[in-house]
């Protein structure tokens, strides 16, 4: 059972500042299974990026465990959480994030150079691939800020999926996009889900988006209000959080 | 080789700011390179000009007026010291010359033509004529023979310290650019003082000696003193009889190093300062690359080749400025030849590019300790 597990967070809380602490994430607890499509609510300062960046290892938690792929985080120096953040997710942004000295090809390959792959046409068929999964098949040569933000953002999901990531981590990944390139960003998430196994965790405030994934954390305050798996999607329902 | 993917990517997105900082590290190396030289040049020529054909360190009776007895001991020492590289035993005699009813004195220096040759380098010296080889042979300076209108083969008439006339024959004419020499000193063979003076055959005026290295004088004349052989012997050193002279070039050497110093560190604060902000201005992508998991130590890297990158083409081409300007300088106002030292060119070549690696470490530093949650929370 716990061999199937992406997260297993136990009584994760974040407190910021030190003169006047600040507590962002209080006492979350729950697991994330293999290939599970889960979204994150809460209303703004609920939390909700602090909890991916924690899980995402860009953040430390201030106590609490987190055991990502069944290893215990806490056991990691900085280069060994720089891999795993490498290797072993994908992150989406609000921003895009691309790097503007590189192109749109460049860009999407850039976690597999840094992962040590050689500059190889393999390398280049694999990020073509999947910039065409991702519609993007005609920008792949363009400069990064050549293209439009719709296709940004798509790109940026496209470099998140470049190492074949096991969990997608996505915050508020189409919060400055329009309801068109939105629809289009969650319709490939669903088929990456679908046709490659990668387990999702996205973050939203948009209660509709979070309807159509399969099970939704709701965090208010900084803790984890709910946890539930969604009816309104006909699926499999998976298994409910730890605890 | 990621890390210098990265750097060199960089560097091309900001052409402008790139080719600043090359253009200053350029500039510093060529100044560096130019002033070094030119001085060294300058210092080199005017230490030939006053010690190349002189004595460096030359052995006289303690009493000025007798003569140093050039025994086999004193031979021996000296020719078996591998500091000396030219042993010249010399007479010198003043006499007057006389033509008509004009007159003159000349200072005569009786010594091998060989060593005199080995000395002033004569053969290349010599306009009209030979070197001496007999006795009442002597060679005259230009500017002499010029004014008293002699020629090559003509009869020199001089005065003897004693009254008694005595006539030698012009067998050369030299010009070796001195005219304290051109002017009034006249090279014979070393009989013909000896017998003016009624010398011995070891009795010298003095020994003059050259050193391969002329800044070892005083060393020399140290390790000599105490020897037996020199007893009664006094040395003089050419750095005491010409402590004005070192004192000015040990100043003007000073004023080079502070101005290479000073160039060197403004370089390195354009540099480091330049680095510096372009470190700040690369800071998102910095952090957007260590959030896709790029290591501490690759992203310091980063600025570590950018530095390397700009040192090495900014020295390159500082080392093609500095030496074209030297070369034109050459060609144009400058009397001394301007001779380039490799050690120091390299030596200045390899300072820029350590200076730029030097001016990267904070940047560098900075990059690597930043953390990437600090860019993703700031936002696009
Ligand atoms: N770096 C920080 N320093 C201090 N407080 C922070 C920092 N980051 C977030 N916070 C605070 O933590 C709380 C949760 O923030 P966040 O996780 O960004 O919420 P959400 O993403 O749900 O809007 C907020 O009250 C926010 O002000
Ligand atoms: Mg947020």
């Amino acid at each position: 059972m716990a061999d199937d597990l992406l997260v297993h967070a136990e009584g994760l809380s974040k407190v910021y500042g030190d003169v006047v602490p600040t507590p962002a994430l209080t006492d979350v607890s729950f697991s994330l299974g293999c290939h599970e499509f889960a979204s994150v609510i809460g209303r703004s300062g609920s939390g909700k990026s602090t909890l991916l960046n924690l899980i995402g290892l860009l953040d430390t938690p201030t106590s609490g465990r987190l055991v990502l792929n069944n290893r215990d985080t806490a056991g990691l120096d900085r280069d060994g959480r720089a891999k795993l953040r490498n290797t072993f997710v994908g992150f989406v942004f609000q921003f895009h994030h691309l790097l503007p000295e590189f192109s749109v090809i460049e860009n999407v390959y850039m976690p597999s150079l840094i992962r040590g792959d050689p500059q190889s046409t393999q390398l280049v068929d694999r990020a073509r691939e999947t910039l065409e999964t991702l519609a993007l098949g005609d920008v792949a040569d363009k400069n990064a800020n050549e293209i439009s933000g719709g296709q940004k953002q798509r790109v940026a999901v496209a470099r998140a999926l470049m190492n074949r990531p096991q969990l997608v981590l996505a915050d508020e990944p189409t919060g400055n996009l329009d309801t068109e390139n939105t629809d289009l960003v969650y319709e490939l998430f669903r088929k990456v889900n679908r046709e490659w196994g990668t387990g999702f965790l996205i973050v939203t405030h948009d209660r509709a988006i979070a309807q159509q994934t399969d099970r939704i954390l709701e965090l208010s305050d900084g803790r984890l209000l709910q946890d539930v798996a969604n009816p309104g999607v006909e699926r499999e329902a998976p298994a409910p959080g730890k605890r | 080789m990621l890390s210098l993917r990265i750097a060199t990517r960089f560097l091309r997105t900001s052409p402008g700011q790139s080719i600043l900082i090359v253009a200053g590290i350029a500039v510093g190396i060529a100044v560096q390179i130019f002033v070094g030289t030119l001085i060294t040049s300058l210092q080199a020529s005017l230490l030939d000009t006053t010690i190349g054909n002189a004595s460096h360190v030359t052995l006289q009776n303690v009493d000025d007026k007798k003569a140093i007895v050039y025994t086999p001991a004193i031979q021996r020492v000296l020719a078996s010291d591998p500091r000396v590289k030219l042993i010249v035993p010399d007479r010198v005699l003043s006499v007057i010359f006389s033509k008509g009813t004009d007159s003159a004195p000349i200072n005569v220096v009786g010594a091998e033509p060989s060593d005199i040759n080995a000395i002033y380098k004569m053969r290349q010296h010599l306009v009209a004529g030979r070197l001496v080889n007999a006795a009442d042979e002597v060679i005259l300076g230009k500017s002499f023979a010029k004014k008293y209108q002699l020629k090559t083969g003509d009869p020199v008439l001089v005065v003897l310290p004693g009254g008694e006339q005595q006539k030698l024959t012009l067998v050369g004419i030299f010009d070796v650019g001195t005219s304290a020499v051109n002017d009034r000193i006249g090279f014979t063979t070393p009989d013909f003082p000896r017998r003016a003076l009624g010398m011995a055959a070891n009795d010298y005026s003095d020994i003059q000696t050259q050193l391969t290295d002329p800044f070892q004088s005083q060393a020399v004349i140290r390790s000599w003193k105490g020897l037996e052989v020199f007893k009664g012997v006094q040395f003089k050193d050419w750095q005491v009889e010409n402590a004005q002279l070192l004192v000015g070039l040990q100043g003007q050497s000073s004023s080079s190093y502070m101005i290479q110093v000073f160039v060197l560190v403004a370089v390195a604060l354009g540099i480091a300062s330049t680095l510096a902000i372009s470190a700040v201005q690369k800071t998102r992508q910095i952090g957007i690359l260590k959030a896709m998991g790029l290591t501490d130590r690759r992203a310091g890297l980063v600025f570590l080749w950018e530095a390397a990158l700009l040192g090495g083409c900014g020295t390159a081409l500082g080392l093609v400025f500095g030496v074209g300007l030297l070369q034109l300088f050459q060609l144009g106002p400058l009397t001394f030849p301007i001779v380039l030292d490799p050690a120091f060119v390299g030596g200045s070549c390899a300072i820029g590019v350590v200076v730029a690696l030097l001016s990267a470490i904070i940047p560098s530093r900075g990059t690597s300790r930043l953390d990437p949650i600090e860019v993703i929370q700031g936002g696009g």
